[in-house]
């Protein structure tokens, strides 16, 4: 499903350049679960956005569905984002002047893929079915989180790409919303990488990788 | 606080400034181009005054004019039998001079023995010698700004265009602009005149007047600075739209940068700042700010009014005949008063800023704002304005409705001004509910979705920079279309009005041998005789207006001049209002009819040599850019009774003379009768002329109009640079869903393209609403007479096109940034979120 091999990725600072990943390699099979944690700039995010095509590597090759991204145009990896992933991100980042509703179905219409029948049933088990028609500032945190959750899903994603999904949450809401998405994805078979500094989270995961001085630094909990 | 503390609080605000020089660049503009515009037109405003205040000075000096009845030149013998009578009455000539290079300068020749003692002639505004002003050489008095404007090129003392020298020149500063004054003997010598042009006398001096001469009161010409107030006033209202217009641009940035500092000033307030002082540090910022774009917008308005002046000043001369000097006379209030209205300015766009700031919540720090319901508040808050405006503007419509003419000019001003804020106040609300129609019916396409509820979000922020736009598009429509309209009706009353080919105009005595030989010749198909004079409209038992001085126009029925002759209102109708028009009936020009309330049907009541006469209204007729009321009758009526003869003669030629005949007759003509060339006026010539003069008339509108489209295009640009990073992170999350950079810049174009063409469209029915207020209610009010509202389907096209252009213009670049962004800086972006 998605391949990472020997990813080398650095920012220039006013020192010189900043080595954030320093070859790393990783595989995620359709529909696993993968954890990935680490410290604050241990370049957990860096390489989440390298595999959602957001960013290129200096260095490697990240295959999606053995294409490598690198041969992609910027349009080519945009459609590909909308058709085959769902991000989730921990600021939410939803359009405040559209409703739940409209929030929800906004990637899948994007995709050209949108599925009525299922849009109904995410708003349904996400707990939002009676606040379709409200506006994301008319949402509590979690609720937003969920919703920004359907948003990914509701496209039918291969793979879900999740940054800090829970970062913003309390513990109830936290354990509410990732027990929710973890449910959705083993329903439909999606592959998950999430990225989260906290055991508690990465716990129920198939798998969890530690980052650290950009190198993968345990393969397990 | 320590002493140092509220110099570390200001910097700390300041410092934002630092990171969003773009948002401090919107602010020095938008009160650099408001400031500009405002004090341009102050300055040119300050310049005319001044100009007429020298000319009320030495002109409106309380004394009685003498003039022949038949609107001819006094004869010496004329001056000479009154003065042998024991009238203390003094001679006066007045005339143009051509001197070498083209340039022209009214002559005063002045008697100062004579003048009575009260007269500002007496000194003719010098302070020279009378010896020396009375005795050969003579002296040519003139004010300084005169004397700059005919030495501009050259710096050679001026000289007559056929090379004689003008008598020694003398600085007089009292003098106005563009007038020389000296002895009446040397004034007529340079003139070429025997005649003088009239003769003044003390009020209170009792002469005994022979029939042929008529005495008008001091009190009946109207001061310059009057006649003038309306153009002042139009000038001052283009200025105040420019003024508010660069505000909205001010008050979008200052919305801003509180907005952006809300949690600045939050932790300011939670580290100790009082509020009182954090609304003390913003006040200082703004004045700061505000004497920076005073000083650039009073200096570059001072630059304005120079390049502009010579426009106005032409203008002016067209209009009214009152000559301008073309240097700028700039007095101290002028300065003070250009930065008081920019500071006021400031403080207006910024109270808002400065309530908020000092409301703030310090425990609000990190709460979210309820955008959507404060903005449905503003919503409804400006629907209710707008409609509150609207009912004073048509409250005010009403009123005018039953004023008499030539009055109101200044409510009818605030009327527009009421209209125009009206519409901006409506058009938020419209584009929002525009909006969300849109979205309903858009929901299937996600992009345009996605794009009109963007646009809801921007709204708050844009639509200041929309409403300007709007007032600037609708003040360009109005005016274009007023000034597009007067121009055709102009036009096409000038065509009908110039029946003729040739216009001569000759002395009485040579009248007859003139027609004797133009009948001789066989290009001529029909000679036109047409005599003037002057007299005094009397008012009638229960008439509402008081006697006024007219015009008398002597004019021949021919057909070839009826038949092309525009008329207004009639009786039954244009033929037999010309049948009673031949039999002996008068017609008078619109300004008159709206003046008095005469009307078709009615009688008139007419001073005349051989007493009062009473005649029937025929018909009402157009007389565009004539600031007096006349009276027209046939030629021959106005001969026998005011006991005139012609005074030129309007020449039609037979139709397919050969080339060159018009120059042959024209040369014959000039050569059998021994004229001028001058006396000899080609109608083209006058077309010609009167184009020109029409064309300069309105140049100082047209680019005043151009400056404030220009601040309006500047608004909406300035506002979409100042937001372009946060809308770079407002659009980074739907890149991150898969919208590449290209649809996502296009998409910004097209939200801002639609917002334009939905202002454009208002535009529409507010300009020609403003255009009607124009030629309906100001026009009556300032000249007394009312144009035809035209639309201009182009014009119309063509605002819209503007609209268009000046959005995509100011989105082109924001647009364009954003394509050109690298993955890296939305990622950046991006990331902050």
């Amino acid at each position: 499903m998605l391949e990472l091999r020997r990813i080398r990725k650095s920012y220039p600072t006013p020192q010189g350049l900043l080595p954030v990943l320093q070859g790393v390699d990783l595989r995620l099979a359709a529909g696993e679960s993968l954890a990935l944690m680490g410290e604050s700039g241990s370049g957990k995010s860096t390489l989440l956005h390298l595999a959602a095509g957001l960013d290129t590597p200096d260095d490697g090759e990240v295959r999606l569905d053995d294409q490598p991204l690198s041969a992609l145009d910027e349009p080519a990896r945009a459609r590909l984002r909308r058709e085959r992933l769902g991000l989730v991100f921990q600021q939410y980042h939803l359009v405040p002047s559209l409703t739940a509703a409209d929030n929800l179905r906004l990637q899948a219409r994007l995709a050209g893929r949108e599925d009525a029948a299922w849009s109904r049933e995410l708003l349904e088990r996400l707990g939002l079915a009676g606040m379709a028609g409200r506006y994301p500032e008319q949402l509590s945190g979690g609720q937003q989180q969920r919703l920004a959750i359907g948003r990914a899903l509701a496209a039918r994603p291969a793979l879900l790409l999740a940054d800090e999904p829970t970062g913003n949450l309390d513990e109830n809401s936290a354990d509410e919303v990732l027990a929710l998405l973890l449910a959705l994805v083993r329903d439909r078979g999606c592959a998950l990488l999430m990225v989260t500094h906290s055991p508690r989270v990465a716990a129920p995961l198939d798998r969890c990788l530690r980052l650290r001085h950009g190198r993968i630094a345990e393969a397990s909990l | 606080m320590n002493a140092a503390s509220p110099r570390t609080a200001f910097l700390t605000l300041f410092s934002h400034y630092r990171r969003h020089p773009g948002q401090l660049a919107m602010l020095i503009v938008g009160l650099w181009v408001a400031s500009a515009l405002w004090s341009g037109v102050q300055a040119i405003n300050a310049s005319a005054r001044d100009s007429y205040a020298r000319a009320e000075a030495l002109f409106s000096t309380g004394l009685d004019r003498i003039e022949r009845r038949d609107g001819r030149p006094l004869t010496l013998d004329d001056y000479l039998s009154l003065r042998l009578a024991g009238a203390p009455v003094s001679p006066m000539v007045e005339g143009e001079i051509e001197l070498a290079g083209g340039r022209r300068v009214e002559v005063l020749g002045v008697d100062p023995l004579t003048l009575p003692e009260i007269s500002g002639f007496r000194t003719a505004g010098g302070t020279g010698s009378l010896r020396d002003f009375l005795q050969p050489p003579y002296r040519t008095r003139l004010a300084p700004d005169t004397l700059a404007s005919l030495t501009a090129e050259d710096d050679a003392l001026p000289s007559l265009a056929d090379g004689r020298a003008l008598p020694p020149l003398e600085l007089a500063p009292e003098l106005p602009p563009g007038l020389a004054v000296m002895d009446i003997a040397v004034a007529l010598e340079l003139l070429e005149r025997d005649g003088l042009s009239h003769l003044l006398v003390a009020p209170d001096a009792r002469v005994e007047l022979p029939d042929s001469l008529v005495r008008s009161a001091a009190a009946t010409p109207m001061a310059p600075g009057q006649l003038t107030d309306s153009f002042h006033l139009n000038l001052t209202a283009m200025g105040l739209l420019a003024l508010v217009v660069g505000l909205l641009i001010v008050h979008t940035a200052l919305s801003l940068t509180l907005e952006q500092r809300l949690g600045l000033m939050r932790t300011l307030r939670a580290l100790g700042v009082s509020g009182r002082a954090l609304v003390g540090l913003l006040l200082s910022e703004l004045l700061l700010l505000g004497l920076l774009g005073a000083a650039l917008g009073i200096l570059s308005g001072a630059w304005l009014a120079r390049w502009l002046l010579p426009d106005v000043a032409a203008s002016l001369q067209a209009l009214y005949g009152e000559r301008v000097g073309i240097e700028l006379a700039l007095p101290w209030h002028y300065w003070l008063g250009g930065l008081a209205v920019t500071l006021g300015g400031l403080l207006t766009a910024g109270l808002g800023t400065l309530w908020r700031a000092a409301r703030l919540d310090v425990l609000g720090l990190g709460h979210a704002q309820a955008w959507r319901a404060q903005f449905l508040r503003q919503l409804r808050s400006m629907t209710l304005a707008g409609g509150l405006l609207w009912l004073v503007a048509l409250g005010l419509l009403v009123w005018l409705d039953r004023q008499p003419p030539a009055e109101g000019l200044t409510p009818g001003f605030v009327m527009i001004a009421a209209g125009l804020l009206g519409s901006a106040l409506w058009l938020p609300p419209l584009l929002a509910m525009l909006l969300v129609g849109a979205g309903h019916l858009l929901r299937r396409h996600p992009l345009a979705q996605w794009a009109l509820a963007d646009l809801q979000l921007q709204l708050p922020r844009l639509s200041v920079a929309m409403m300007a736009l709007l007032l600037a598009l609708s003040a360009n429509l109005g005016v274009g279309s007023m000034v597009g309209g007067f121009r055709l009706t102009f036009l096409e009353w000038l065509d009908q009005r110039l029946v003729a080919d040739l216009y001569l105009r000759l002395p009485p005595a040579q009248y007859q041998a003139a027609v004797d030989w133009l009948e001789s010749r066989d290009e001529i198909d029909t000679l036109l005789p047409r005599a003037s004079a002057e007299a005094t409209l009397l008012a009638k038992e229960g008439s509402q207006y008081q006697p006024r001085p007219a015009s008398v126009y002597g004019v021949t029925p021919h057909p070839t001049l009826t038949e092309s002759w525009p008329l207004l209102a009639s009786q039954e109708n244009a033929a037999s209002a010309w049948r009673a028009f031949a039999r002996g009936a008068a017609m008078i020009n619109e300004q008159l009819a709206l003046a008095t309330g005469l009307a078709p049907g009615q009688r008139l009541r007419l001073s005349s040599p051989s007493g009062p006469l009473e005649l029937p209204i025929a018909a009402v007729y157009p007389d565009y850019g004539n600031p007096r009321g006349e009276v027209m009758l046939t030629t021959t009526d106005l001969s026998a009774r005011f006991q005139t003869s012609p005074d030129s003669i309007a020449i039609v030629l037979e139709r397919e003379l050969p080339p060159g005949a018009i120059e042959t007759l024209r040369r014959d003509l000039i050569q059998a009768l021994g004229i001028g060339g001058g006396s000899l006026i080609d109608q083209r010539e006058i077309r010609r002329r009167s184009t020109d003069i029409f064309e300069r008339t309105f140049a100082i509108t047209r680019a005043l109009n151009t400056l404030t489209l220009g601040v309006a295009g500047l608004a909406l640009l300035s506002s979409l640079l100042a937001q372009s990073s946060q809308r770079r992170g407002q659009l980074a999350p739907l890149w991150a869903l898969g919208v590449a950079r290209g649809p996502l810049a296009g998409a910004g174009v097209v939200q801002l393209g639609s917002a334009a063409l939905v202002t454009g469209l208002l535009a529409v029915p507010v300009g020609l609403a403003l255009s009607w207020c124009l030629v309906a209610v100001i026009n009556v009010a300032a000249f007394g007479w009312r144009l035809p509202l035209y639309v201009f389907p182009a014009q119309i096209a063509a605002t819209l096109a503007l609209a268009l252009g000046v959005a995509l213009l100011a989105a082109v670049l924001p647009a364009w940034r954003l394509w050109r962004t690298s993955p890296r800086i939305l990622l950046t972006e991006f990331e902050a979120l």
